[in-house]
């Protein structure tokens, strides 16, 4: 039986700057359109001095967000079986 | 028909009769026209009569987001803005950015029609299928910030675009700011919303943007994306932002100032200044900046910068500012008041050498003129309540100039907007020159590309850089036959297509800036805009639509007795410009040939022989007009 990857991201607040992309992409990636509500994070914040990066119960640890982050806010950490 | 891309919906706001009502997208303009700047020209041509007030009932407001905004495609967030502009008479656009336009789609609209006035202060809402007229009475009078923390507060991830004081005050020059950081509208789109009573626009969307082709749409983005990801520049970009671009710290140091040079340094930036970097919605390198100042009565002052080189920039132009933290606290006062701080600057530049010639004085004016900090605050204030002098200064530079007759030499403009960038300083590319040819007047938005790519680069690199924004092969010979042969770019045919490559990316929604643009051809962005719409464009359909926009915004202007007689060198560039203690001289892009008047004449009669359009005039002429099948707009 295949074993589902469980992946583990590093999340870095301070470097983040509130550009949506992982919102986006996670969307894009589960829906096939733009949808940024229905997006399985949210971005508290986003252009104020503490920016807030939330995963809500919805996520599917697919680790999509973090791979599509080019600010390094969110990074994969380690991708275990 | 089922719309990709576009929403296919406009919304129309009447003010006078307190109505909204939606009308659709008309294919064939989008067609013709493209969407963003394409489409806000169009409908503005339908509508505009010529030669009205621009602060009366009669002038519109149209706001537009491009077809790729909404979506994931690296860099799409711009508005933009047409409407006629009263710092210069001309009828003309803006773009900003921030997320304002990706709400507005993701609300379910391309376009935002206004017109009338409100008969009391109002706000617009447009959250999804609500759109609504609210009652702005307890936030006029604030400043932009205070307007946006209460907006987004109450409308929680909205997108803004609010005005000041100076807005609202009907300050000729004032404009908006997006999202409180983004500029929106230098030539005075916030005394057109002061005048129609509208503090702010709010746009939330919580809706989708679907696309017509994923898979094809999935292969494009994921090789944009691997490009970028591996963009050797990037992290020092994330870093510095603007700086990177335009290091103002080197600029002093090579006119020998190096105490200024030490203050705009990239250390102080990074050790004293920067909190944080934010970027607008789908964009992977952000450059508008969060400051934060350390004041002498030990509180901080947070500031958000369009980026840190606006305020930068404000430096270099008074020499009278000795810190930077001077030109941040202004630049700062300036955002909140709604005010353009290149204007300001100018302004005060201009008033403080006429002080010197004895024009003005303190009898005459009630300041004692200087470009220090203390008079740059002060006239900020002046210039934003309209009060003393300030009520001569907020009318711009036409009027100044027509107030003080045969000084126009000393406040470098062109039709009534100060110059942005000195091409003494940095010798004449396109940006420079489309600062003179633009119908808006001095504006730089639409000029950069073709040269940005530095002096040291070979012939074939250039080509390969024009290829990529799509200059047909057969305009090579004319753009590389300049006036004279050592000058070896003809900047004159250049920045006609510069400016056709840029209505291109704001048509689409894309930004101008280098950082992004660098990354999209005129193919690639073909492809993206098919794989999103579902339609089968060409890049020639998207090159003639640029081409049709631009002529059309050209005929607007001509109605609005616009002609080559606006489109003028300012004198002062054929001097030398002191700066520190060096002179710099106007200089071809090569910096080896002085630019005298002949040449920069000549320069004009080839971008209007590129254009196709009359060189004496300076207008599109008959067979142009019918080549774009514009003969309904004359």
């Amino acid at each position: 039986m295949e074993k589902k990857n469980i992946i583990q991201l590093k999340i870095n607040e301070e470097r983040c700057t509130g550009c949506l992309i992982c919102k986006l992409w996670c969307s894009y990636t589960h829906y096939k359109m733009f949808i940024p509500s229905k997006a399985n994070l949210e971005i508290k914040n986003k252009y104020g001095l503490k920016p807030q990066i939330i995963f809500l119960d919805t996520c599917t640890n697919c680790g999509q967000c973090a791979q599509h982050c080019l600010y390094g806010a969110l990074t994969i950490k380690e991708a275990v079986n | 028909m089922e719309w990709r891309g576009y929403t296919g919906k406009i919304i129309n706001v009447n003010l006078d009769k307190n109505k909204i009502n939606l009308s659709k997208q008309n294919y064939n303009d989008i067609k013709k026209f493209g969407g963003g700047l394409g489409i806000n020209i169009k409908l503005a041509a339908d509508l505009f009569e010529p030669n009205i007030d621009p602060l009366s009932q009669k002038n519109y407001i149209i706001v537009g987001a491009g077809p790729l905004v909404g979506t994931i495609t690296p860099g799409s967030s711009r508005t933009v803005g047409t409407s006629k502009f009263p710092a210069t008479g001309a009828f003309a656009y803006s773009c900003g950015s921030m997320s304002f336009g990706f709400n507005l789609k993701l609300a379910g609209y391309d376009n935002i029609i206004i017109s009338g006035k409100a008969e009391k202060p109002i706000y617009l809402l447009i959250w999804d299928d609500h759109i609504e007229i609210c009652d702005a009475s307890t936030i006029w009078g604030k400043n932009i910030i205070k307007t946006h923390d209460i907006l987004s507060k109450k409308y929680e991830s909205c997108g803004t675009i609010a005005i000041g004081q100076a807005g609202e005050n009907l300050v000729y020059h004032s404009l908006a700011l997006i999202d409180r950081v983004s500029t929106f509208g230098r030539g005075g789109l916030g005394a057109i919303m002061g005048s129609k009573n509208l503090k702010a626009i709010v746009a939330k969307g919580t809706n989708s943007i679907s696309i017509a082709h994923p898979k094809e749409f999935t292969k494009i983005y994921n090789r944009l994306f691997d490009r970028i990801k591996n963009y050797p520049h990037k992290e020092s970009w994330h870093s510095l932002g603007m700086l990177r671009s335009l290091p103002i710290g080197m600029l002093f140091k090579a006119a020998g100032q190096k105490q200024k040079a030490k203050q705009c340094s990239e250390r102080v930036y990074l050790n004293q200044l920067k909190r944080r970097r934010i970027a607008c919605p789908s964009c992977p390198m952000g450059d508008k900046d969060i400051l934060n100042l350390e004041q002498s009565d030990s509180t901080n002052l947070i500031h958000y910068a369009t980026s840190i080189i606006n305020p930068f920039l404000m430096f270099t132009d008074l020499n009278g500012l000795n810190y930077n933290h001077e030109a941040i606290l202004a630049h700062d006062m300036c955002n909140k008041y709604g005010l353009d701080y290149m204007m300001v600057a100018a302004l005060l530049d201009y008033c403080t050498k006429l002080f010197k010639n004895g024009i003005l004085t303190k009898e005459n004016s009630g300041i004692e003129w200087n470009t220090d900090i203390t008079t740059l605050v002060h006239i900020i204030e002046l210039i934003t309540y309209k009060t003393d002098f300030g009520e001569i200064l907020s009318e711009g530079i036409n009027k100044l100039i027509e107030f003080y007759k045969g000084t126009s030499e000393k406040l470098p403009n062109v039709k009534g907007l100060d110059v942005i960038f000195d091409p003494r300083l940095l010798h004449l590319g396109t940006m420079e020159f489309e600062q003179i040819v633009n119908p808006k007047g001095s504006h730089v938005a639409s000029g950069g590309s073709p040269t940005y790519i530095g002096t040291g680069s070979s012939i074939e690199k250039f080509k390969s850089h024009f290829n990529r924004m799509g200059i047909p092969s057969f305009a090579f010979e004319n753009i590389f036959t300049p006036p004279l042969p050592e000058m070896v770019i003809n900047v004159g045919c250049l920045t006609r297509y510069a400016e056709d490559w840029y209505t291109i990316l704001t048509s689409l929604g894309l930004c101008a800036r280098a950082q992004i643009n660098r990354f999209y051809g005129l193919e690639s962005v073909t492809k993206l805009y098919n794989a999103i719409t579902g339609f089968n464009t060409t890049s020639e359909d998207l090159r003639i639509a640029a081409e049709r926009t631009w002529n059309l915004l050209k005929l607007m202007n001509m109605k609005e007795n616009f002609s080559r007689k606006d489109d003028i060198f300012p004198k002062a560039w054929f001097n030398p410009l002191k700066f520190g203690n060096k002179y710099f001289k106007l200089l071809d892009f090569f910096g080896k040939t002085i630019i005298t008047p002949e040449i920069a004449n000549k320069l004009l009669d080839d971008y209007y022989d590129e254009r196709g359009w009359d060189k004496i005039t300076g207008n599109p002429t008959k067979a142009k007009i019918n080549e774009l099948e514009l003969n309904s707009f004359i």
